[in-house]
């Protein structure tokens, strides 16, 4: 079987070949092979014994599903892996995602408390552009790149959701300001 | 003593109070909003009363609900944990009216420490040091403009109404100060009912250090030593420990001696903390005083011994203090990680969800103060923090390493927390090396990505997981195997 991977920013191709009878499997990533055991523990714990060659390593792996993919907790490591092949994440890809930085759309359900621009104001990356509050804090969300106000679609006072676009931006011209500037302490809110 | 405390908190805390009551035979009542049916601070107590709606200021910043929670349950005090009513005198001052012992300092002390100009003004008059600036609140642009152009430029607008880092600002040019100030005002009428702010001169690089004292009724105050504070998001301490190590014996003798006094000059009773700022030449600025138990008061605990929560009840049934200044001493070393709900990827966004799996670390000198549960959902209304971590060990070499492999064994899926930035911290040089100013995080971590140290393994798990997918709801399913019926074990037996 082979598989094709997305693991925190990188891809990665694995091909599997499962054991017939036995709960095992050997695999090839790149070129490195391994040679696994495996056992199920519970709904989210699963244990491995992963051969490279040169070492066997016993591993109490937790694993969970979730939207985003599976969340894969190693050794205290954790990873966000997901099926590039997978079509329903291929769909939301298109879709751009909710939190995706490319929008000026709250992370999480919030208040908005104001909106900072107007419409046909020109804006530079990472300028506020509305302001919001959720679980007790304001929080400033900025133009994701420059460009000019084409539409204000809230107002003070209105719930707003992950997805919903608060402020639609026409692309402009790339200004000398390319990284936007932040620093946890130094944003004024 | 009292038959029976309510707990007018939620989460970790609650379920911390809720622990000393157990251990003194006293009864524990919370009080739970509609987002919270599922919580453990409810299912965990003796008797839990809904008391509204999942707003706070519907339900666990509701006065008169609690008050009538109180009263129809037949609690003879309250525990207002921290956050929510814990510095709100209105509330302690009603709990009085009502007959009820509220577990904290008299109104009238929190009334005055409360207000954070007024307090600055008593330490002036009792000769503990300040920080320079505003010593009283102002809404007038240009009377806060005025004062931060004198103290001189970056200036640091806080919330005259309280603290946990809401209403806070650092403003470093004049152009920014006034959408900087109707912003701290508006975070903070929303968390303290209060838009007063006010003005100080910030200190760069400064240590936040703060000492724990304790307060009988009959004038006895003592300090339990300190709490290095100054790992911060968005003001907002993530990391404490204790001892600092930045205090010699004598800086320590000398700031708790300022605590005490400041305690005393306040009329202080019960359980609270003096916070100073220390600057690198070894000189400490006043900040304030915490009315109520904090939550890093842990660390503070596992190098002492001591139940601060314990002593808050004893204290607040009337009883003489049972330890005195020489009965404290420090020993070893403790370091505590704030677990919250948040996402170190995107700026610490709170990260609200279900909790699919939840596996807690244990072990010599681990401790765990949670709220949580798998299968909990971690509510957006509140302040998002799951757990607090703390390791205990016999200097701070070790407690790093204690830390570091505690957080690499604290299991949370389903939602976003701060573990694998929190494994970062504890192996960076400078936190290793004790250098923790403020601006830790901004210098050290700013723009923070994990690391992928085993994506291989990863990739493994992620194959076996989609193979064992029948095999795991079998190996926690009691419907067949490993535990026959009795119709399968007793065979013909009707003859």
């Amino acid at each position: 079987m082979e598989y094709n991977l997305r693991i925190s920013d990188g891809d990665i191709r694995m091909a599997i070949d499962p054991h017939r009878e036995k709960d095992a499997l050997t695999a090839v990533i790149g070129e490195r092979e391994y040679s696994v055991s495996y056992e199920a523990v519970s709904e989210n714990r699963i244990y491995m014994v992963v051969d490279d060659g040169k070492e066997k390593t016993g591993m109490d792996v937790y694993v969970a599903p979730t939207a985003d993919g599976k969340v894969i907790h190693i050794n205290g490591g954790v990873y966000m892996v997901s099926d590039n092949d997978d079509p329903s994440r291929q769909q939301r890809k298109k879709n751009g995602g909710a939190g995706l930085p490319d929008q000026v759309t709250p992370p999480m359900p919030s208040l908005v408390i104001s909106v900072l621009v107007k419409t046909g104001d020109t804006v530079e990356k990472g300028q506020g552009v509305v302001v919001v509050s959720a679980m007790k804090m304001e929080t400033t969300l900025m133009a994701p790149y420059a460009g000019k106000v084409r539409r204000i679609n809230v107002a003070e006072g209105d719930k707003v959701a992950p997805g919903d676009v608060l402020v639609d931006i026409e692309r402009g011209e790339r200004t000398r300001i390319d990284e936007a500037v932040k620093s946890p302490i130094l944003l004024v809110d | 003593m009292f038959q029976k405390i309510l707990i007018a908190n939620r989460g970790e805390i609650a379920m911390r109070v809720i622990r000393s009551c157990r251990e003194m035979g006293i009864a524990a009542v919370t009080v739970y909003s509609d987002a919270d049916k599922k919580a453990a601070h409810r299912l965990c107590a003796d008797a839990s009363v809904h008391i509204g709606a999942s707003e706070p200021s519907r339900s666990y910043l509701n006065i008169e609900r609690i008050i009538a929670a109180a009263q129809a349950i037949g609690a003879e005090a309250i525990h207002p944990g921290y956050g929510f009513l814990s510095e709100n005198a209105d509330f302690a001052a009603a709990c009085e009216a009502a007959g009820i012992t509220f577990i904290g300092p008299p109104s009238n002390v929190i009334r005055a420490l409360g207000d954070k100009t007024v307090a600055r003004q008593m330490m002036v008059n009792s000769g503990v040091p300040v920080t320079p600036g505003m010593h009283r609140a102002e809404t007038d642009p240009l009377r806060l403009a005025e004062a931060a152009e004198q103290l001189g430029y970056p200036v640091l607008i806080k919330a005259a109404g309280g603290g946990g880092g809401k209403g806070m600002r650092i403003v470093t040019s004049g152009d920014q100060l006034p959408e900087a100030c109707r912003s701290a005002a508006r975070e903070a009428a929303a968390a303290f009912g209060n838009a007063d702010i006010y003005i100080e001169k910030y200190i760069a690089r400064p240590r936040h250090v703060e000492i724990q004292i304790l307060a009988d009724a009959h004038g006895n105050v003592i300090h339990l030593l300190e709490r290095e504070c100054s790992i911060q998001r968005r003001h907002q301490k993530i990391i404490e420990e204790s001892p600092s190590t930045a205090l010699s014996p004598e800086l320590r003798a000398k700031m708790g001696q300022a605590a005490v006094a400041a305690a005393r000059a306040a009329g202080y009773v019960n359980a609270g903390t003096v916070e100073f700022l220390l600057d690198e030449n070894g000189d400490f600025y006043f900040l304030e005083v915490n009315t109520r138990l904090q939550v890093e008061h842990p660390v503070t605990e596992m190098i002492t011994g001591i139940d601060i929560v314990r002593h808050q009840i004893e204290i607040a049934a009337g009883r003489k203090l049972s330890l005195s200044q020489s009965d404290i001493a420090g020993r070893g070393h403790a370091i505590e990680c704030r677990i919250y709900a948040e996402d170190p990827e995107n700026d610490f966004f709170p990260s609200p969800g279900k909790i699919v799996f939840l596996q807690e670390p244990t072990g010599p000198g681990i401790r765990n103060d949670g709220g949580i549960y798998s299968g909990v959902t971690v509510p957006v209304e509140y302040d998002p923090i799951l757990s607090k971590l703390i390791v205990y060990a016999e200097n701070r070499a070790l407690a790093v390493k204690r830390m570091r492999d505690a957080l690499s064994r604290y299991v949370i899926l389903g939602i976003k927390t701060p573990i694998l930035f929190l494994m970062d911290v504890m192996d960076a040089e400078a936190f290793k090396q004790g250098e923790t100013h403020t601006d830790f995080i901004a210098r050290h971590f700013a723009n923070w990505k994990p690391k992928s140290a085993n994506p291989h393994s990863a990739c493994l798990a992620f194959a076996v997981h989609e193979l064992t997918g029948k095999k795991r709801s079998e190996a926690f399913s009691t419907a067949k195997g490993e535990f026959p019926t009795p119709w399968e074990t007793l065979g013909n037996w009707r003859g």
